[in-house]
């Protein structure tokens, strides 16, 4: 346990020490919302507020995956490999990742905010849509690091992320889309939360493969 | 692939399909021309389907039934052929509801029921109202001769279910046998087994690819005739077209890994990866969302209500003859593909 945590703070050191590349995953957020009010202005239909923020979350999830991966090089993947159990790694990393991709996930939120306002907010079962903001945001993270590392083992480049990756989170990006859906109409929690169980069951499922099948993929 | 097996294969498509296409349809109701009742005496066509209605002449009987408790008898005017008739119809001014429904009587097709929505004007609406009893006898429940049951919508395209539904069947077979050789081969440490077992999977996951292209084909064209659109949105044809994609994208994957253990261990994983994906969203998924296949919300499968015995008799056996199907094709691919490794490997 305490490898893990020693592996979650060197996650962090290295976030923090590449300054450039956080800024780089925010601006994308930025310049992805913005993008979207130019061409909106204004949305007043929940659904077109729901898909356009999993689609931000979506690519920004794949944008922060990027280098989860290839920022360590060689020497340092010998010297994990060597230092402690795979398993340890991919624990590591699919946390840090989960809870990357919720923090940019909320500050995508707040960009969806800042550019149209709470209009859409303003009916919200608040509580459950920031549970499936949560669920979702870590379902992403935790199926998408997984895919990373196939995709930075396999050599084949950042396409492969996209194209592993997509179909992958599939049934996720539906359910959260209409979950998120849901939840903007303010329907009910006896409505929604079959919606809510589905992501918790995919979070799971997706951790529990890559927890199983890491090991194989990181020997070399 | 045995032999004997493989005359199995071919008895079971050739029995399957000849009665897929040969096998007659069970008499159904198809239209009826009213567009509007009114007090009084009211003319109409009834339309059926593979009925008997010429030779069956003197015993046909037709009703019309008024919010399913009450039973207007109509006259039947005239036998136009075996499938049309011309109906006539005495309502009173009082009637219990605004639905019609319309059933035909004979002894060779038993009841057939024609549900059409048709307008009214001029009555009085009371719930509950019985008027005169209407004396008529049923003849026969159910139809004598046997037949694909026969629905509104789908019709004489029933016997897609014999193509259809088996493509995803087989499909489901050669991904499971897949998956399992993906397994073996990321627990194997034998070098030649592993490669072995890495064409097994790669080559089942082709064979598979070509059924569910098949199935997604088959399905389209049943939609368009059922649903009116080569796609809709139903979480089946969605999830089949992830399916689709993951499991190109596994080739992919496939063939940007350089060759040697690596890319047994990668597209292994990936396989694995690509199985429980199709599982969730073939198996699980549609149990949670509203779609358009048959028996949805609970079960993505025909119902056993909308299976009758007439279908199992083909269906079972066109399932099982598509299954030895898709493994021979298999066996064939793998075959091959040894062949060309064992000859990239001389050379």
């Amino acid at each position: 346990m305490s490898q893990v945590v020693a592996l979650l703070r060197k996650e962090w050191m290295m976030e923090i020490r590449q300054k450039h590349a956080l800024a780089g995953v925010i601006i994308y957020v930025l310049a992805t919302v913005f993008v979207c009010y130019l061409s909106f202005q204004k949305i007043e239909d929940t659904k077109t507020w729901g898909a356009l923020l999993w689609i931000t979350g979506l690519f920004t999830a794949f944008n922060a995956m990027q280098k989860t991966f290839s920022q360590e090089n060689q020497g340092t993947q010998m010297l994990l490999y060597t230092m402690t159990h795979p398993r340890n790694i991919i624990l590591a990393k699919a946390i840090y990742n989960a809870i990357f991709v919720a923090c940019l996930n909320l500050i995508s939120l707040f960009f969806f905010v800042l550019f149209f306002g709470t209009d859409v907010l303003a009916g919200a079962d608040f509580v459950q849509f920031m549970l499936g903001l949560f669920l979702g945001s870590t379902g992403l993270g935790l199926a998408l690091t997984f895919i990373a590392g196939l995709a930075f083992k396999s050599g084949g480049g950042l396409g492969l992320v996209a194209i592993l990756g997509f179909p992958v989170v599939m049934p996720l990006l539906i359910t959260i889309v209409r979950h998120t859906t849901f939840a903007l109409e303010g329907m009910s929690y006896s409505v929604n939360s079959l919606n809510l169980v589905v992501l918790l069951v995919l979070n799971i499922l997706s951790f529990a493969l890559a927890y199983i099948l890491f090991p194989y993929l990181w020997r070399e | 692939m045995k032999l004997w097996l493989k005359i199995v294969c071919v008895i079971l498509l050739f029995y399957s399909a000849l009665f897929a296409f040969w096998h007659p349809m069970a008499p159904g109701g198809l239209s009826v021309s009213a567009t509007e009742f009114h007090p009084g005496r009211n003319d109409f066509f009834l339309v059926g389907y593979s009925t008997h209605f010429l030779s069956e002449k003197d015993n046909l009987q037709v009703f019309v039934s008024n919010d399913s408790t009450t039973i207007f008898c109509a006259d039947v005017v005239d036998v136009i052929s075996d499938a049309k008739v011309m109906v006539s119809l005495f309502l009173p001014d009082t009637i219990s509801s605004t639905r019609f429904g319309f059933f035909a009587n004979t002894k060779a097709d038993g009841t057939i029921i024609i549900d059409a929505p048709v307008g009214n004007s001029g009555f009085t609406v009371v719930p509950g109202f019985q008027p005169d009893e209407c004396k008529y006898k049923v003849a026969n429940e159910d139809a004598t001769s046997f037949g694909f049951p026969f629905q509104p919508v789908i019709m004489e395209s029933i016997r897609n279910l014999m193509w259809h539904v088996p493509m995803w069947f087989t499909m489901f077979a050669l991904m499971i046998m897949s998956f399992y050789f993906s397994l073996r081969s990321l627990s194997i440490d034998a070098d030649e087994q592993k490669v072995r077992f890495d064409l097994k999977a790669s080559s089942s996951a082709v064979v598979g690819l070509l059924f569910c292209t098949l199935g997604l084909i088959t399905g389209s064209i049943w939609a368009r005739f059922t649903w009116g659109a080569w796609w809709t949105n139903d979480p089946q044809l969605n999830g089949s077209m992830v399916v689709f994609i993951v499991y190109i994208g596994y080739f992919i994957l496939r063939d940007s890994t350089p060759d040697g253990d690596k890319r047994i261990r990668l597209a292994g994983i990936f396989n694995i990866f690509a199985f429980v994906l199709m599982v969730v969203l073939l198996m699980v998924m549609p149990r949670f969302t509203e779609g358009l296949h048959p028996g949805k919300s609970g079960n993505p499968a025909f119902s056993k209500y909308d299976l009758d015995s007439s279908l199992r008799t083909v269906f079972y056996p066109a399932c099982a003859g598509f299954i030895l199907l898709g493994y021979w094709i298999y066996d064939l691919y793998f075959r091959i593909k040894k062949i060309q490794l064992h000859e990239e490997e001389q050379i």
